[in-house]
């Protein structure tokens, strides 16, 4: 049943009556055939909400584990890569200095081009700072739990060492937030999670964001998952797994981010000494009359790798290491998220002990227990599926990291090749021919 | 005109080797010795290999073949001697004598060294660097007896010369200027290099982490680690091509060495120079006075100021036979003098010439020299620069298969 787009259902704060099914299709092909909705599939549900129930009022299967979020997370996995079916582009460019008597600070334009229903314009420009990209990553965090959320670039610059507004490190992190925003972009939940709506579309991000805050309070709700201080026995092997991968990864990245440092910082220090170097062939050139022209082309050819190997040190500084960083706080908030889901499946396995000691005979497994045993099965599910989906967006983001940094190599030794080619005639040129 | 020695005669230096023996004050010393190999070319004989005929010198008879070149042909510019101790050197080279690269390199520059005095139209004709060649015994013996320890002009009297002289050739006068500005260049660019070599060889060898964390990374990896292992090995092959970089690089060091040494070399043909002037403004101002010694004697009138004059005047005139006698005296050495005067001008217009049209040769030559030096320099860093684009070019290779 092909009809208008419904945004996909998420674990955000909506409630379950406006929701639609989780499989109604939507009209970009992403979703292949139209899938009817079946009344065994599972609804994806606010993990947040207590009761659990169909529009329709009919109580919720709670047997089988996959959530549709993973699901639709999984299926997306194949489809993604071909851009036809993209139907959301965000990009962030154009930072702008603002100076108020307050404060000093740097704003973002953020253009949104979409075909989806969740938006009411198919274009919007709307500019944006930090503090409003750590605010929704914070509300992402919140609303989104069982998802890994993207790392922002860091928030803290120390002052007097970092030039917070020079074109460097505004472009460094004009690139980190634009990767911010297109990782959100590409997941097939987090894109359709209200807050990121409002942020790309909202004229006022303030006033949104003091509302916000009053309608928690009202509620009296929060959104946040707080479990009590459950213990984890132990791991499951295949998130232990992950735990380990993660901890050796940011290891090796640690290692690479110092390589590179120190790389970068012999390359000074080899420049350095370069510069010096240069001009004495030219002084020496001063001296002579029929070596004077060589002399010089050699001192103005160290000139010409001088400033190769300043552009490349540049450009490892731009570009290399943020990104490493990047992946490093990536690793560090994906811990945490397997740390949640210890805590979830603790309370869970708390829970259950303290039913089977007391020993009841019940017919079936108390609500409460039903509860976090879907929960533990939700995350679980969201979590597996966002990791093969991080690997894989990983293997591709190095790909390209390395390459980069293989190519830049290559750009600096092809400019020096040819600084020195074109002396060798230069050099080889006859007296008598002048 | 002779054809140069070099062009007759294969000579090599082709051997270093350790040896201990007992010096001058019976003490025991470690030096390196050297086998000169060499053996003349039969021109019409071509399939006919003459014998080699080899001897051993040590570092201090090259010392005493040169000083006795430098003597005995001033107007020269002596080949210099590559450098009795590591100079210039960067973290990695040794600044040890007895450490076999510096053995090694001072094996060619002394090689080069007799190259150059084989190939020089006037030196390779002295029989004293024959000798040396080819006689193993009794050639030190045969050097001191030639004498030229007392030729030789002290120091202090060359010192004396460069301060006093008043009309030295202009020519000379900028030559040393330059030969001054040459060292001064040049030893800097070799105090920079070594600097520059010494950086260069950390930002290689730091790459070589990369092999290692490349490594270790790949193991927790499925799809990515074969990429990234390759990658690494291609990073140590990175790290590990500096070490021949940077021996080659040497070379061109030792080349910029040479012209170095031979800034002194120059200096030297300019302070004889000077000398010869000093002596012949001093030659021509004694004669000059003793003229003017003469006159007054004859004519009986005192113009210059004399501690004799005043003697005389206080203790009383001369007879006028002691007077007759005096003049006699003088006239002689007068004449003595017009002639000493007479060969010292030839002789320094002579030295002027000779040295002058060495002194051009050697400019060609050093123009030449240089300019290869540049050249082989260049073809080096291009060297370097395809090697650097293939290591990387391999790596990205990898890379792109993760």
């Amino acid at each position: 049943a092909a009809g208008t787009p419904k945004p996909l259902p998420s674990s955000g704060p909506k409630s379950l009556r406006e929701m639609p099914h989780p499989l109604a299709t939507s009209s970009s092909e992403e979703m292949g055939p139209a899938l009817t909705p079946s009344p065994d599939l599972l609804l994806p549900r606010s993990i947040a909400d207590k009761d659990l129930s169909l529009p329709n009022g009919t109580p919720v299967d709670t047997s089988s584990p996959a959530s549709s979020s993973s699901l639709l997370n999984r299926l997306q996995l194949d489809d993604d890569l071909d851009g036809e079916t993209r139907d959301l582009f965000v990009t962030v460019d154009d930072p702008k200095k603002h100076v108020c008597t307050m404060e000093t600070y740097i704003t973002y334009r953020v253009t949104t081009k979409t075909t989806r229903a969740e938006f009411d314009l198919p274009e919007y420009s709307v500019r944006r700072r930090y503090q409003d990209f750590d605010w929704l990553r914070n509300k992402l965090e919140e609303s989104q739990p069982t998802h890994l959320i993207p790392p922002l670039p860091e928030k803290f610059v120390v002052k007097g060492v970092v030039d917070r507004f020079s074109e460097e490190f505004v472009e460094t992190r004009r690139k980190a937030l634009d990767k911010f925003l297109k990782r959100i972009t590409d997941h097939p939940v987090l894109s359709f999670n209200e807050h990121f709506n409002v942020f790309l579309t909202a004229k006022d991000l303030n006033a949104y964001k003091k509302q916000g805050m009053a309608l928690l309070s009202k509620m009296g709700e929060s959104v946040k998952y707080v479990t009590g201080g459950y213990k984890l026995r132990s791991r499951p092997l295949e998130f232990a797994a992950i735990g380990e991968y993660l901890d050796t990864f940011s290891l090796k990245l640690g290692t690479i981010d110092r390589i590179a440092q120190r790389i970068i910082k012999e390359q000074l220090e080899y420049l350095v000494e370069l510069r010096e170097y240069g001009p004495v062939y030219s002084t020496w050139g001063g001296l002579e009359v029929e070596l004077s022209e060589p002399l010089e082309g050699v001192s103005a050819c160290i000139g010409n790798c001088c400033t190769a190997l300043e552009e490349l040190s540049e450009d490892m500084t731009e570009d290399f290491l943020p990104v490493l960083r990047e992946y490093i706080l990536y690793s560090e908030s994906m811990k945490n998220v397997l740390k949640k889901r210890d805590q979830v499946q603790a309370e869970y396995e708390a829970k259950l002990e303290a039913v089977a000691l007391k020993k009841e005979d019940r017919p079936k497994v108390p609500t409460d227990v039903e509860t976090c045993q879907d929960r533990v099965e939700c995350f679980n599910a969201d979590l597996k599926a966002d990791m093969e989906r991080w690997q894989n967006n990983k293997r591709q983001d190095f790909r390209q990291l390395l390459m980069g940094m293989a190519d830049k190599n290559i750009q600096y030794y092809e400019k020096c090749l040819t600084a020195w080619e074109s002396i060798i005639p230069l050099l080889q040129d006859k007296p008598e021919t002048k | 005109m002779e054809e140069c020695l070099a062009k007759k005669m294969e000579i090599t230096v082709s051997e270093a080797e350790k040896r201990t023996g007992r010096n001058a004050v019976n003490m025991q010393e470690t030096y390196t010795a050297y086998l000169i190999e060499t053996r003349v070319v039969e021109s019409q004989n071509e399939g006919q290999c003459a014998p080699v005929d080899s001897l051993w010198r040590r570092y201090s008879e090259f010392e005493l073949l040169r000083n006795y070149l430098s003597v005995t042909y001033p107007h020269i510019v002596v080949p210099p001697l590559p450098e009795k101790r590591a100079d210039f050197v960067w973290h990695k080279l040794s600044a040890d004598n007895m450490d076999p690269d510096f053995v090694e390199r001072r094996r060619i520059g002394l090689e080069n060294f007799l190259l150059r005095v084989a190939s020089h139209p006037v030196l390779c004709q002295d029989k004293i660097f024959y000798s040396f060649l080819t006689q193993e015994g009794g050639w030190k013996e045969m050097v001191n007896e030639t004498g030229f320890q007392l030729k030789a002009d002290s120091r202090l009297k060359a010192l004396n010369a460069t301060f006093r002289v008043k009309n030295p050739d202009k020519r000379f006068t900028e030559l040393k200027h330059y030969s001054d500005e040459l060292q001064s260049v040049i030893s800097h660019l070799l105090r920079v290099r070594a600097r520059v070599a010494d950086r260069l060889y950390g930002v290689y060898k730091v790459h070589g982490n990369y092999g290692r964390v490349f490594s270790e990374w790949s193991a927790i990896e499925k799809e990515m680690g074969d990429g990234l292992q390759s990658a690494g090995h291609h990073m140590d092959v990175y790290a590990a091509s500096i070490d021949d970089i940077l021996e080659e690089e040497e070379h061109y060091a030792d080349q910029l060495k040479e012209y170095l040494f031979y800034a002194e070399a120059l200096r030297a043909v300019c302070r004889k120079h000077e000398l010869m002037q000093y002596d012949l403004e001093m030659a021509a101002q004694d004669l000059t006075s003793k003229k003017q010694q003469c006159e007054e004697l004859a004519t009986g009138t005192v113009r210059t100021f004399s501690l004799k004059g005043m003697t005389s005047k206080l203790f009383g005139q001369e007879t006028p036979e002691q007077r007759e006698a005096k003049i006699k005296v003088l006239e002689e050495q007068i004449q003595e003098g017009e002639e000493q005067l007479k060969s010292k001008n030839l002789e320094g217009r002579d030295f002027v010439k000779s040295a002058w049209a060495d002194i051009e040769r050697f400019k060609e030559q050093k123009n030449h020299d240089l300019k290869e030096a540049l050249i082989s320099y260049a073809v080096m860093q291009i060297s370097m620069c395809k090697k650097g684009i293939q290591v990387w070019t391999n790596a990205k290779e990898c890379f792109s298969k993760m």
